[in-house]
């Protein structure tokens, strides 16, 4: 069974991305049951989540995974272990797939070249976080009628790009979508060279809804870049770079990838609102995580047949 | 120092000599003698010969940047795996940088290392002690202890200095006491990334540090050099700006400054593998600067190489590129990399190439880099014909960060000779010695 990793967005054309929508979908309607039946799959976050670890763990054990959890605290990972041992180590001991989050850029890949069993990157550092941004498009593609309705809607990605990995996949994933992009940051918030990324930059929420976003695409701004050097103040970041009910009147929609800090990137009123697709990015992530574990592991071929 | 049981004459009969220091070029047979240059000429005799027919003979190169990780890192580099990698790649003389474990801050290190090179380098050693105590930018060392005990120069290198004010008053300092200063161009307010400053980075999502870290560190540091009247080195120069900013202080200043093979073929295009090989300090800039410090070196605003060799252990470069240490390995290649990727492409002539690795710097550190009659005996020999691929295998030093690792090169050193005895030496059939 041909396995593989998934590390990155950046390479995936759309067809890679519809293939494993379709399969979240099948997952999803209850279509594909049991995919990893005995199967191992190794969750390893050297780094705190929620939700990515929940909705990973979920996915594995909804298709009959085993599944284990590795994390910071009470693992040889705190003893100092090195990320290339610890991966060897759960290459060694027979896991089918492993699941890592790490704060370091490139960890996915560098344990990818040391692991036999495939990797899947839940989040390294600043760099990737592929799952989320395959969530927020099934996620979309539900709110708005099937993936190829995506194609020429307008997308404003808001806030802390520098340092959001979330950011570095949902643009390439938006982009393979058909839609257009623009980002809204102020410059300390951007990447030095941001025509790198290509979408062109806007100054405020107002500005992203004149230019007629469909999507207000909201990054988490962490909570020690509130204010200081990158910032002014909350007060400012959430005037010029917050969603209030006001912009949603045209019906734009608006996502966060969580967690929301409220007043900052969204007014309190909005994150549940009818115009917020959160609770379904949320709900989304475990049928998108299995069909990422399913195709990775070759266990999609065996549902297939 | 090198083994002096050796016969003390050589004769190097028929190789093609290049040295642009006297302006030879051509073949003929340089006869060695009690250490010295004693004859360049055609026709020479010699009780012991050796037939370079075929092969170059240059002025050995002299590398001013060395991380030989002794005190401290041994299981890295020590001096005798240093000075044999140095010696591989044709070096005949470094200087060693003092951020070791401890510090080479105090007299007493400095004697020590200077006892241990005596016994165990292959190649002229020099030692940098630190300009401050720690490398901290704060309490000046005993400059004048540090120079008597057998220090070369001072240099904080591995770190800038934080405080215009502080180094204004080492480069004083330092100039009282006779030493040159070897500075390290980075304000560590803007160098605060992994790698360049870029598309590469912000693609990666990697931390960047902008060119202007260096570049106004750099400016700081020659304005100082040319108000206190110090002999100051900038060392691996990597930004277009800064190599511009530098000839404008060429007659304004005692100033000289090098760059890297690797800032001169490497690009940050390198770091989108986010392979913690590819870290290094400064980081590798884009072609923009990378051509730019080409330029510089071509036109000897940048007076010439330094390779700042600096081993690695594979756990601190097998990382992530965010949690890797920065620096490569340097002295193997050196040569190869730079007729490879700059001679044979055109972009820089063979003479300017030996100008920078062997007169310029021979010339800085006194008393090397020619084949002046009455000169060291210090040569470097070379097959330019032949072609090898740099592997673990191949490399000499006890580290293998090389960036290069798996790139086929053109041209190798054979043999290189230190006070007239061979201290490295693949001669086999082609370099006979004949009693």
């Amino acid at each position: 069974m041909e396995t593989r990793s998934f590390l990155t967005l950046e390479d995936a054309s759309r067809e890679d991305i519809r293939e494993i929508l379709d399969l979240a979908r099948a997952f999803a309607e209850g279509r594909v049951g049991g995919a990893l039946v005995d199967k191992t799959v190794c969750l390893a976050f050297f780094e705190a989540s929620t939700r990515t670890a929940v909705s990973f763990e979920l996915a594995a054990r909804h298709s009959g995974a085993h599944v284990i959890s590795l994390s910071e605290k009470g693992s040889a990972i705190a003893k100092g272990e090195s990320l290339i041992d610890t991966v060897v180590t759960l290459d060694r001991l027979g896991a089918d797939a492993i699941v890592l989050r790490h704060q370091a850029v490139g960890a996915a890949a560098l344990a990818s070249r040391h692991a036999s069993a495939p990797v899947i990157n839940a989040g390294d550092g600043c760099g990737q976080h592929p799952t989320q941004a395959l969530l927020d498009l099934y996620a979309l593609s539900d709110a708005l009628g099937g993936f190829e309705r995506l194609r020429g809607r307008r997308v404003a990605v808001v806030g802390d790009v520098l340092h959001s990995r979330v950011a570095r996949s949902v643009i390439p994933g938006f982009r393979q979508a058909g839609m257009e992009l623009a980002l809204v940051a102020p410059l300390t918030l951007l990447p030095p060279d941001a025509g790198a990324l290509g979408p062109p930059v806007l100054s405020s929420v107002e500005e992203a809804v004149e230019w007629g976003a469909d999507v207000l695409y909201m990054l988490r701004l962490q909570r020690e870049r509130m204010t200081g050097a990158l910032i002014p103040s909350v007060g400012e970041y959430a005037r010029f770079y917050g969603v209030s009910r006001r912009h949603l009147e045209g019906g734009a929609l608006v996502m966060h990838p969580g967690p929301v800090n409220r007043g900052v990137e969204l007014s309190g009123d909005v994150v549940l609102d009818g115009s917020s697709l959160i609770p379904d990015q949320v709900a989304a992530g475990v049928c998108v995580r299995s069909a990422v574990l399913a195709l990775s592991t070759g266990a999609a071929q065996r549902v297939a047949a | 120092m090198p083994n002096h049981n050796v016969p003390n004459e050589l004769l190097i009969r028929q190789a093609n000599v290049l040295d642009p220091s006297t302006g030879l070029d051509g073949v003929m047979d340089v006869r060695l003698s009690s250490g010295l240059i004693a004859e360049v000429g055609e026709g020479l005799r010699g009780t012991r010969e050796l037939d370079a027919e075929g092969l170059h003979v240059f002025p050995g190169f002299v590398d001013v940047h060395a991380h030989w990780r002794t005190p401290g890192r041994e299981d890295e580099e020590d001096i005798q795996s240093g000075s044999a990698a140095a010696a591989a790649g044709g070096f005949t003389g470094v200087v060693m940088m003092p951020n070791t474990d401890p510090i080479v801050d105090r007299p007493v290190v400095v004697s020590g290392l200077a006892r241990r090179v005596e016994r165990e380098s292959r190649v002229r050693a020099r030692i940098s002690a630190a300009l401050h105590v720690g490398l901290a930018g704060e309490r000046l060392t005993e400059m004048r202890l540090l120079k008597q005990a057998g220090a070369f120069c001072v240099s904080d290198d591995g770190l800038g200095t934080t405080s215009a004010g502080v180094l204004r008053n080492g480069m004083l300092y330092a100039r009282s006491a006779g030493l040159p200063v070897i500075l390290h161009c980075e304000d560590h307010t803007l160098a605060t990334g992994v790698a360049h400053d870029g598309g590469a980075a912000s693609l990666a999502g990697l931390p960047g540090s902008p060119a202007s870290a260096e570049d106004a560190a750099t400016a700081t540091a020659l304005i100082l050099a040319a108000e206190t009247g110090t002999k100051v080195h900038i060392t691996h120069v990597s930004t277009a700006l800064s190599a511009v900013l530098v000839g404008f202080f060429e007659n304004r200043a005692d100033v000289t400054a090098d760059t890297t093979p690797h800032h001169l073929t490497l690009t940050d295009d390198a770091v989108s593998t986010l392979d913690g090989l590819y870290r290094v300090n400064p980081p590798l800039r884009p072609d923009y600067d990378r051509g730019g410090v080409e330029r510089a070196l071509r036109d000897g605003v940048l007076d010439f190489v330094a390779t700042d060799h600096a081993p690695h252990a594979s756990e601190e470069k097998e990382l992530p590129i965010e949690e890797a240490a920065p620096g490569f390995l340097g002295h193997e290649t050196a040569f190869a990399v730079l007729y490879t990727e700059l001679v044979l492409k055109g972009r820089l002539s063979l003479t300017r190439l030996i100008e920078a690795m062997s007169c310029a710097p021979g010339r800085w550190v006194g008393g090397g880099g020619s084949l002046a009659v009455g000169s060291p005996a210090d040569l470097t020999l070379v097959d330019l014909s032949e072609e090898w691929k740099v592997g673990r295998a191949t490399l000499v030093s006890r580290s293998s960060n090389s960036p290069y690792l798996g790139r086929t090169l053109k041209g190798r050193v054979v043999s290189t000779i230190v006070g007239g005895a061979p201290v490295h030496d693949r001669t086999g059939a082609k370099f006979e010695v004949r009693a």
